[in-house]
Order: C-alpha cells, then structure tokens, then sequence
C-alpha cells in the first residue's frame, strides 16, 4: 500500500514536472514566433504615419535600470569587447535580463569597451 | 575545279562546230578578220592557261587545307578520348564521395565545443574584515577570497563556478576555540545554455532563486558586511536542473521573470527525521543522506521601471521536498521579496522568509524571519564635498525566530565609502537582542573585481 503510495506520488511529480516544462517551452515558442510577427508587422506599419511613436529605451538607459540597482557601475573601459560578452551572458542568466535588453546593453557597453 | 571542263567543253564545241560547218564563207573571210580571230583564240587560250595555272594554286591550298583539317579531325579525336577519360575520373570520384558519404554518420552533432568565439573570465570579490563583539577581543577576523570563473563556448553555453576561500580567526571570547580555520567552499558550478530568448537551462551546483539575496549577493554587494540572520534557515545552492528566464513586457523595460527547479534539497544529518538534524547544504551523495525524492521550487518576479534609477521589483519563490531519509517529512519554504528605488540615491529592500519543517518529535516547526535595509548615497544632498559625497549611509533591521523558542532581532546602522566603484570601505554597528546575543562592530574593506 505503501509502495503504491509512492508511486502515485512520483507520477503526480513527474506529470507535473511535464506540465510545466511543456507550457514554459510551449509559451516561449510562442513569444519567438510572436517577436518575428510583430517584427514584420512593425515594418509594415512603418509605412503608414503614426502619431507617436513608443520610445525605445537605449542600451545606456537599460544599464542604467538593471545594473545599477544591485551594485555600482562598471565602466565599458573596465573589460574588452569579448569579456563583456562572457559577462553580460553570466548577468542575463543570474538576473535573468531579457534577451534583447542583455544584447542592448552588451551593445552598449561593447561599443567603448577596452579593447 | 568545275571551270576547266566548262572550258575545255566550250573550246571543243567550238572547235567541232568549226569543222562542221561547211566553208561555205571562206571565201568571204578576209585576212583581217582571219587575224582578229587568231588574236581571239590567242588569247582565250592564254587565259585558259592562267585558269589552269589558278587552278594549280587552288587545288595546293585545297591540299593543305585538307592536311589541316586531317590533323584537326585527329586533334578533336584526342580531345574526346581526353574528355571521356576525364568523365570516367569525375565519375569514379562521385562514386567514391557517395560511398564515403554512406559511412559517415547522416546527422552528426552540432559543434558546441570552444571555438574562436570562447572566452575565459574571471570576476569576483575580496575582502578583509575587522571587527569586535562585546566579550571578545578586536581582530581582523577574516580574510575573504571568492573568485568566479565563467567559460563562454560560443553565443549560448556558459559554465562559471564560484568559489570562496576564507582564513577566519576563532574567537578568544566566551565559548570561543581560539586559532584560525582556512575553508574552500564551492559556492555554485553551473552550466548555463540560452535555449531561446526566454529560455536558459541551468544544470550543476546552482544558486537557488529563493528571494533575491543569494543571486545578488557578494562581498562588495551587500551594503553591510554580515548577511541577514534568517538567510541562515534558507540553502544556498543545490544540484539540480533549472529553466530560467524573463518575458519583457512593453518597451519600457517592464518584466516578468520565472526559475523553476528541481534539486536534491536538503537533507538529514544522521537520515532521521527528528528536530534538529536538518542539513540544508543539500546532498550529492547517496547514502547516508539520500531521500527519496528531490525538492521542486521557483520562483516568479514582476520588476517595474518607471524610468532610469526608478523601479520597483515584487517576487515571490519557494520550494518544497523531503529531508529526511525515509521520505516521511517534508521541508518547505516561501519567499517574499521586494525592492525599491527612488532616484540613484535612495533605495530600500528587504524579504519575508518562513519554513516549514516536519519532524517524527515535535511535528511541525517554523523557522522564520525578515529583514528590511535601507540606505542613502550622500552625493543625493549634492553638497559639494567630496568625501560626504562618496559615502552611503546604510540601515538595517533582521529577525529570525528558530521556530524551536529562540528569537533575535538585530539593528544594524553603518556607512559604505567608495573609494572607488568598486573598492569600497565598509563599517557598521549592530545591536543584538537574544539569548546570548553581543553587539559588535564590523570594518571591511571590500574590493570587487
């Protein structure tokens, strides 16, 4: 009885454990998919006028809002071109930073990096 | 070629017709005329001699051309036994690529290794602390080194390991054993793989996502050199897989961020499930602490910019598993945090932490605590000085109860000079109030790299 116990526990873990890897692989295919839709409807709509346009923050911007809270800043002269990139890809997975936010940022910082 | 018969045809007509016509009119001939004729066969015949003479010429040159067009025709002849023997090569050669082609796996594996693009780092802190607790004499109590190596292969794959290696005095105070102790731990070793824009998958020793401090915390981090006593109830890292990652939410640098986990959490100390056993640094072995099945945790975060130095970050984690080696309790814990800024010179954060901890003796206990930190950076008051302006004031108050009757609250008040972005001098004073609890001051000098 208690063996079957077990086993329902562990098949309720595993098929919850499934559940949740599948919708987190599920929804993420469907923002890359949405992220190329909406690229491409973007550059439709930049035929028509608009009246205001949604400012883009820049990568100077976006470093200052994620790095700047946690500790002081670092200045691009302070690593070379290919020692951001090891250390922005450490960031974006330690404070989980949006892929395109990391890659501005890493832009940003590559662009008067000591090298 | 064709000319000369013509002619020779035309002389012989006339020369026939010229016999057959009866001399009726020779007598009506004169001599003059007879001449004229003369000259007139005279000179077809001297024409007829140049004819034959170009005739001559012709039939060289056709000679010739016919010896060029022989060696031609032998030339062509060369070039297509070459050709066909070329096409015998490039077939052959086909032949052998397909045949290699089938032996050669159809799929072979993407290249992950270090290429060009890979990169070694090393970042990290160290730090140098002294310090005093009432009933102990001062000292420098410790020497900190906790470097983190980061190996990038590639865009995608990144392994980084942490390390802290520490030379600590023993206190000479009541209770106190005197000496020094040098200890290597292993913070975290991970690797990490950027699956897709909103995916990283994360597998190793790794930081748990349990609050904020563990992920954010290093020695010229955190604004005061103690950590919050009820981090204490919490494990640092496990093993285990993790998928990780943020969903942006407009252009305004507005996210949501997600970690789900699952890591072998912690264990007993002597596999029973009796208070007081609980070993939270996890297991990687199998016996003697091995239950049966890991923990699950995660955590989920809202983080809102308002504009640069503007924000604030909510999130909520927590995680859950058997300790104990016969699988009969449970260990559990939830996390609030939060953070606030206001301006680059302001800040205020802090996390709730409560544990649930099941035992065969005394059922359920909870350890649990909280700690909220404030600090201002000087340089807000703009008063043109320059030391005042490099220096933050920090303040902190942390609890923790052990859930077993024994209750500490702490304040904590105490300064960060940057001598630089990222050397800083760091001190505080900090009242305790508990069983056994010493009020005490910290120095440490920290130094980010």
């Amino acid at each position: 009885m208690k063996h079957l116990h077990s086993f329902k526990l562990r098949l309720r873990a595993g098929i919850g454990v499934a559940v949740i890897v599948t919708v987190i692989y599920a929804v993420s295919g469907a923002l890359v998919i949405g992220a190329d839709t909406t690229s491409a409807g973007a550059k439709a709509a930049d035929k028509k006028p608009q009246k205001k346009e949604a400012k883009k923050l820049t990568g100077s911007e976006l470093y200052a809002i994620n790095c700047n809270r946690c500790h002081a800043e670092r200045y691009p002269t302070e690593f070379n071109s290919a020692q951001w990139k090891t250390l922005m890809t450490h960031m974006r997975v330690r404070a989980n930073l949006p892929a395109k936010q990391a890659k501005e940022i890493l832009k940003y910082l590559q662009e008067d990096s000591g090298d | 070629m064709k000319t000369r018969p013509q002619i020779v045809g035309v002389l012989a007509a006339s020369f026939a017709i010229g016999v057959a016509l009866p001399p009726r009119a020779s007598a009506d001939i004169s001599d003059e005329q007879f001449n004229q004729l003369k000259d007139l066969v005279t000179q077809q015949g001297q024409t007829l001699k140049k004819q034959d003479q170009r005739i001559d010429q012709l039939e060289t040159v056709h000679d010739q051309d016919q010896k060029v067009h022989d060696q031609d025709q032998n030339r062509i002849h060369e070039l297509e036994q070459q050709l066909n023997e070329t096409h015998s090569i490039a077939t052959n050669a086909v032949q052998k690529a397909e045949a290699a082609a089938q032996v050669q796996p159809a799929s072979p594996a993407a290249f992950a290794g270090p290429a060009a693009t890979h990169n070694f780092s090393m970042v990290g802190d160290a730090e140098v602390q002294f310090g005093k607790a009432s009933g102990s004499s001062s000292a420098f109590a410790l020497a900190d080194f906790a470097p983190i190596f980061l190996f990038r292969g590639g865009d995608n794959t990144l392994f980084e390991a942490g390390f802290d290696i520490m030379l600590q005095n023993g206190s000479h105070g009541p209770g106190g054993s005197g000496g020094s102790s040098t200890s290597v731990n292993l913070s975290f070793a991970q690797l990490d793989y950027l699956l897709n824009d909103y995916i990283t998958v994360v597998g190793g020793d790794m930081v748990l996502p349990l609050g904020t401090y563990s992920e954010r915390a290093a020695g010229w981090l955190n604004k005061i050199p103690d950590d919050p006593m009820v981090r204490d109830i919490l494990p640092g890292s496990g093993v285990g897989m993790q998928l990780r990652g943020a969903i942006p939410i407009c252009e305004s640098g507005q996210m949501l961020t997600y970690s789900v986990y699952g890591a072998n959490g912690p264990s007993s100390i002597d596999g029973s499930g009796t208070s007081g056993n609980l070993d939270l640094g996890g297991n990687v072995g199998d016996t003697p602490n091995w239950h049966v099945h890991p923990s699950g945790g995660g955590r989920i975060g809202w983080f809102m910019p308002w504009k640069p130095h503007y924000d604030l970050e909510l999130g909520l984690s927590g995680q859950s598993g058997e300790w104990d080696d016969s699988g009969s309790h449970l260990w559990s814990a939830a996390v609030l945090d939060a953070a606030l800024h206001i301006s680059p010179f302001f800040e205020v954060k802090g996390e709730y932490i409560n544990t649930w901890v099941g035992t065969d003796d005394i059922g359920t206990y909870h350890p649990r605590g909280w700690w909220l930190q404030a600090a201002y950076k000087f340089a807000g008051l703009d008063l043109d000085l320059p030391v005042i302006n490099d220096v933050e004031l920090v303040g902190r108050y942390d609890t923790l109860s052990d859930g077993l009757g024994t209750q500490t609250d702490r304040s904590t008040l105490g300064y960060v000079y940057y001598i630089s972005n990222t050397l800083l001098f760091e001190g505080d004073y900090e009242w305790l109030h508990g069983n056994d609890a010493h009020n005490g001051f910290v120095f440490q000098l920290s130094y980010g790299f």
